[in-house]
């Protein structure tokens, strides 16, 4: 191939383009509603070419990473481009359409230079609503998923008239608090908005073909990338599993297996032999396990790879149609986004620990750890507090886990103690390290966390959805496993607790306190080998 | 006998120590750099006086600004502390956000090393809520029994961080006060950072209470060194002079000292030009400081991360990048990269010949034509033309690219950098850059202004008087004045004039004026930070005391939507509070020494400059001291001095202004 622009310019436009899905971010971020964009920061934004390929990301959240490499295409599938004009902005948050579940919503726009279509930009947020059985759309005992929430199927919001207050009106009409909702779709408006100028300039600048060009090398260029970072593996098939702890329906562990074929500068992933779809709501899509795989590689290569379409190319990963990597469209998804695609890091690593165990981690908190806590508030407002809860990290060949760190597919942040008690009723009677629960090894697995919450007023909804309950972080290398996760609930006035399971609904009342006592790492090598490099907690 | 009348302002950085004295009386001014001898602090200001050929007699203030924390943050150079926390909360360092630095490195530890190590945690049973009424109450065997313990450790200083002290800091204050009778060195977080969220503000406090030892060492060697006569002060990363006895309580205010001295002195040449916003760009060896001056003030942060380590305070809003003279360029994927990685200040660009064989920004340039290879470096080094070119040769070839080309894209592509850390810092605040000027100081920064102005689109760029010891000028220039911030939780619906002018009140009470600035009085600003319920960030309200809701509610919906675009008639609440508090004080101007009038320089010699890839263009080379108020040239032109050297790309215009300030337009307009 020619070289159609010389590796200055092309490092400009990656950067300009870079800086884009950056800005878009940005955008979102300050004005947005959401409590899990402002603790969390549980969005991403991208922009792809023409075709429907990520060209650049902005907020780098590897869940994210693999499901919008689809977004657009899938989008592309079902509304022709032909149908598209400037200004428009569609939305949608099916998960069969390069998604993952209900609550993440994308904004496409649609970018046009000289007439003709030649990007889109693409902001995914988590919504803190979108309707379904109960506040916060997270139904542990979801069996479909309409109880899960509002089903938007591609839908035209904005036009270069203005907002079309008729659709508007009906995705508000079906969520919770319309009137945050109607400010995170004005924020993920405004960010696409702020993609596209800058789309503009940069077409300006240095000629739409230059640009196009620009997009398509940098594609090749993450490919070759990838090829190197595979040729750097060693060949061979490797196989591995690992259990979802249940679904919440049934107490049955759900098996996540693997094959892997390591090539000659390609790979192949293929998770057919997993379990079958799952009743409960832990199933997820085949776009949630590309973003498990990318998240391996991201981790295993040498250098940074761009992230974008070009970059998957190398990679072949293959489901199984009616297994719990891709459900049948009516099955609940809700949890499978943080808590299945954890799992199939999980068979990937152990799938990996005889060849590269040196380079990987023992098992850690691979679990969101979620509680959701619903309640009214004194003066009548209804809150949640959407909490996830970090463990303790695996050891490694060279050191001791980390205390209380999220691990993986997610670096969500917790919520202060201070800010849930001056927002919510709820006092937290404290949070510390869970000592003695990191598995023991030549390096310890870290120590998880205990955090005890009390509530301060009656009607209080509470969800767990969380793992590594039944199933606990594995060692490496012959380290023991991590301490499993566990939540108490003892009702006021009671001498003893309950412990509470991990995908569940409950009603609790005034006085009652919640204990979480997150996993802690699994270790790594026998103990005894070796104490040094342990770090201080 | 006459007061002193010198003001003099000294930045000790971590290659150059720089000087400006400024005659009050006069206006008069002069300036010098010496190196700096890291392990000699003192050393490095009297070699700085002794360039200035002035007294301690002379001086009446001098203001110092100083690296010394900044380093030993980053150098981990902090001895361990002890923590006194709530009960059930001693591991709140432990636990942070539960978050990692790193998305993709598995072999990086999550997180840093607290420097409250578990042996010296300790409980107090107290528990205050968030509203600041007692939960429960301290009782005093408990205290004793903490206060017992800790003196046993032998621990030289300690932190004390309980829940919720920013509402209600009497626990704190109690546990303060039986501790320093114990302890040298007492840091407590209402007193560091009276905002939520326990672990960034127990964080904040370790790390001050970390930094005492150190900066109390250092305050009492310079004690001995300065006469009473001049008036020894500090300047802290919110912009402003420090008296030493509020230092030595807070020297985590001296984070970002040196950074935020350079952008306080462009407030003067923003007043000067009658500027409304402008941006700052300080380029030094390895790094690249950018910063937004709105409507003549430059912005606050709340939050800064140091080598790992989050520092919350109110401070400059300075975004720093690793792009400098010495940032190293490569190859990666086919792509010509430039920085974070940094020849430094040793080994130094290949044309330095100390060692260095990568190619750096400074060889691009030396290559490029505007550095003159005759000039000798401060250190007496010759710039060597023949290794910049065999360094970048080496890229040129793997790349494919002929060797200017090469030398000009290294340029390019460090100011793409420089580009997106301009949107960054813009971006943020709703502001398009593009129609900011940009100030341009520090030893590269007036190198790369023009160009890196034309690539982002910007109008005029100024290269201020005095730019190559830009952050000397800024201390010498300084007056006292403090930032503080505080959390203050109030719905519109449910406002209470009387419970936020109380909280206003303490914070300013925190604040140390000597009696001097108290006489001449003290002028406050005021900013309410407001968000709608359930927003992430808040909006900066700038309000007149005592605040009225309804012009608080009208400002807010109107910066709303200055900045994202809509607002909504939704009610709001308070988060926080930030009152700068500044000593009025007469304005300090500072006058270069003059010059030789001539609306027409001469030029001294002439270089062969490569501005293009069509090839070299013959271009004038003048001296900075030609530079007399009202003199006129037009690109391409090199001007430059013993420290810095400015570009002025072929069409460009550069005028000289009455205060000594030199600015470059561009395009059609004249």
């Amino acid at each position: 191939m020619t070289r159609a622009i010389d590796p200055v310019t092309l490092e400009v436009i990656r950067s300009a383009l870079t800086a884009a899905a950056e800005e878009m971010s940005l955008v979102v971020m300050r004005s947005a509603r959401s409590p899990l964009l402002r603790e969390a920061g549980d969005l991403s934004s991208a922009l792809t070419d023409a075709g429907g390929e990520m060209i650049a990301q902005g907020r780098d959240i590897p869940m994210h990473l693999g499901v919008m490499c689809f977004t657009v295409k899938e989008f592309l599938k079902r509304v022709p481009a032909a149908s598209l004009a400037p200004g428009d902005v569609w939305f949608l948050n099916l998960p069969e359409i390069g998604g993952n579940h209900l609550p993440d919503v994308k904004a496409i726009r649609p970018i046009f230079a000289g007439g003709h279509l030649f990007a889109f930009a693409v902001s995914l947020a988590h919504w803190a609503d979108i309707g379904g059985a109960v506040p916060g759309s997270y139904y542990a005992s979801a069996t479909d998923i309409w109880q899960e929430g509002l089903r938007i199927s591609p839908t035209r919001l904005f036009s270069a008239d203005g907002p079309d207050r008729e659709k508007l009106t009906l995705v508000l009409s079906n969520v919770r608090g319309a009137p945050e909702r109607e400010g995170d779709i004005h924020a993920q408006m405004a960010s696409t908005l702020a993609a596209e100028r800058r789309l503009h300039d940069l077409a300006e600048e240095h000629g739409i073909e230059t640009l196009r060009a620009a997009m398509a090398v940098l594609q090749d260029t993450s490919e070759s990338q990838m090829r190197a970072a595979i040729r750097a593996l060693p060949q061979g098939v490797f196989q591995g599993e690992d259990f979802l702890d249940d679904d919440g329906i049934t107490d049955r562990p759900i098996a996540i297996r693997v094959r892997i074929d390591i090539g000659d500068g390609e790979a192949s992933f293929d998770f057919s032999a997993s379990d079958d779809a799952a009743e409960g709501p832990v199933n997820t899509t085949p776009f949630i396990a590309v973003a498990s795989v990318l998240y391996t590689m991201k981790c295993l290569a040498p250098s940074e790879i761009q992230p974008n379409g070009g970059a998957l190319r190398p990679i072949k990963v293959s489901t199984r149609p009616g297994s719990i990597l891709q459900p049948p469209p009516t099955r609940p998804v809700v949890g499978g986004n943080h808590e299945t695609s954890q799992r199939v890091v999980d068979a990937i690593f152990r799938a990996l620990e005889p060849a590269l165990g040196d380079r990987l981690t023992a098992g850690g908190p691979t679990t969101s750890g979620l509680l959701l806590f619903g309640m009214p508030r004194a003066d009548g407002a209804w809150v949640t507090l959407y909490e996830t809860h970090g463990g303790g990290e695996g050891a490694r060949v060279d050191r001791d886990g980390s205390p209380v760190v999220r691990v993986h597919m997610s670096n969500v942040m917790n919520t202060p103690a201070e800010v849930i008690e001056a927002e919510y009723p709820i006092e937290i009677g404290r949070q510390a390290l869970r000592r003695g629960s990191g598995g023991a090894g030549a390096h310890r697995g870290g120590d998880g966390l205990v955090r005890e919450y009390r509530m301060l007023t009656d009607g209080v909804s509470l969800t767990s959805m969380f793992e590594r309950r039944v199933v606990p972080p594995y060692g490496f290398r012959g380290g023991s496993p991590g301490a499993p996760f566990r939540v108490t609930l003892v009702k006021d006035g009671a001498g003893t607790g309950i412990e509470v399971k991990g995908k569940t609904n409950l009603r609790l009342g005034k006085g009652d306190r919640v204990t979480v006592e997150s996993c802690g790492g699994g270790g790594f090598g026998m103990p005894g080998n070796s104490s040094e490099g342990t770090i201080e907690k | 006998m006459s007061a002193p009348s010198w003001r003099v302002g000294v930045d000790i950085g971590g290659t150059f120590t720089d000087v400006v004295g400024i005659d009050a009386s006069t206006g008069v001014s002069r300036t010098a750099k010496v190196r700096t001898r890291l392990e000699d602090p003192l050393a490095s200001l009297r070699a700085a006086f002794a360039a200035l050929d002035l007294g301690w007699d002379d001086v009446g203030v001098l203001v110092h600004g100083t690296t010394v924390v900044t380093n030993a943050i980053v150098e981990e150079k902090l001895p361990p502390v002890a923590l006194v926390a709530t009960a059930g909360f001693a591991d709140v360092l432990s636990i942070g956000r539960q978050n990692r630095r790193s998305l993709y490195s598995l072999s990086l530890a999550p997180r840093l090393p607290p420097l409250a190590p578990e042996r010296l945690r300790f409980e107090l049973r107290e528990r205050m809520g968030p509203d600041g009424r007692v939960k429960t109450s301290i009782d005093s065997a408990d205290l004793d029994r903490v206060v017992e313990a800790i003196s046993k450790s032998g621990v030289s200083s300690v932190a004390v961080s309980l829940l919720h002290s920013y509402a209600n800091p009497g626990h704190e204050a109690l546990a303060g006060e039986r501790l320093a009778a114990v302890v040298p060195h007492v840091s407590l977080s209402h007193r560091v950072n009276p905002e939520e969220r326990e672990f960034e503000r127990t964080s904040a406090t370790v790390l001050n209470a970390a930094a005492m030892p150190l900066v109390g060492a250092h305050l009492d060697e310079l004690a001995h060194e300065v006469p009473p006569t001049a008036h020894f002060h500090l300047f802290h990363s919110a912009g402003g002079m420090a008296t030493p006895a509020m230092v030595r309580e807070r020297p985590l205010l001296l984070a970002l000292s040196g950074p935020a001295a350079g952008v306080s002195a462009a407030r003067q040449v923003a007043s000067d030009l009658q500027l409304d916003n402008a941006l700052t760009l300080d380029m030094g060896g390895t790094t690249t400081d950018v910063c937004l001056i709105r409507n003549g003030k430059p912005e606050t942060r709340r939050e800064a991360s140091l080598a790992d380590r989050p520092i919350r305070q109110p401070m400059v809003a300075v975004h720093s990048i690793g792009a400098g003279g010495g940032s190293i360029a490569y190859i990666e994927a086919g792509m010509l990269k430039v920085g974070p990685q940094s020849a430094g200040a040793s080994p130094g660009p290949a044309c330095y010949g100390s060692g260095g064989t990568a190619a750096t920004v400074t060889d691009a340039n030396l290559l490029l034509g505007y550095l003159d290879a005759s000039h000798a470096l401060a250190d007496g080094v010759r710039m060597d033309r023949g290794r910049a070119q065999a360094a970048i040769g080496d890229l040129a070839r793997e790349l494919d690219l002929r060797l200017m080309d090469a030398a000009l894209g290294i340029v390019r592509v460090a100011n793409a950098n420089m580009v997106r850390a301009i949107r960054n810092v813009t971006v943020d605040r709703g502001i398009d850059g593009r129609r900011c000027t940009l100030v341009a100081f520090g030893g590269a920064g007036p190198l790369h202004a023009a160009t890196l102005a034309r690539d982002f689109g910007i109008g005029r760029v100024v290269v201020p008087a005095f730019s190559s010891a830009y952050s000397a000028l800024g201390c010498a220039m300084a007056q006292l004045s403090y930032t503080q911030q505080r959390t203050v939780r109030m719905a519109s619906r449910d406002w209470s004039p009387e419970r936020l002018a109380r909280a206003r009140a303490e914070l300013l009470a925190g604040m140390a004026f000597d009696r001097a600035a108290q006489a001449d009085g003290v002028e406050v600003a005021d900013v309410a930070l407001v968000r709608y319920v359930g927003q992430s960030y808040s909006v900066e309200v700038p309000y007149r005391h005592p605040a009225q809701v309804e012009a608080l509610t009208r400002d807010f919906r109107e910066l709303h939507r200055q900045l994202y675009g809509f607002f909504t008639e939704e009610d709001w609440e308070l988060e926080a509070i930030r009152v700068t508090a500044s000593a009025v004080a007469p304005p300090i101007g500072a006058h270069p020494p003059p010059m030789a009038r001539s609306a027409r320089p001469s030029a001294r010699s002439t270089a062969e400059c490569w501005f293009s890839a069509a090839g070299p263009t013959p271009t004038p080379r003048y001296h900075r001291e030609q530079m007399a108020a009202g003199a006129r040239i037009t690109g391409p032109a090199i001007v430059e001095d013993e420290w810095s050297t400015i570009t002025l790309p072929p069409g460009a215009r550069l005028e000289a202004t009455v205060h000594g300030h030199l600015s470059m337009t561009f395009g059609s307009a004249p």
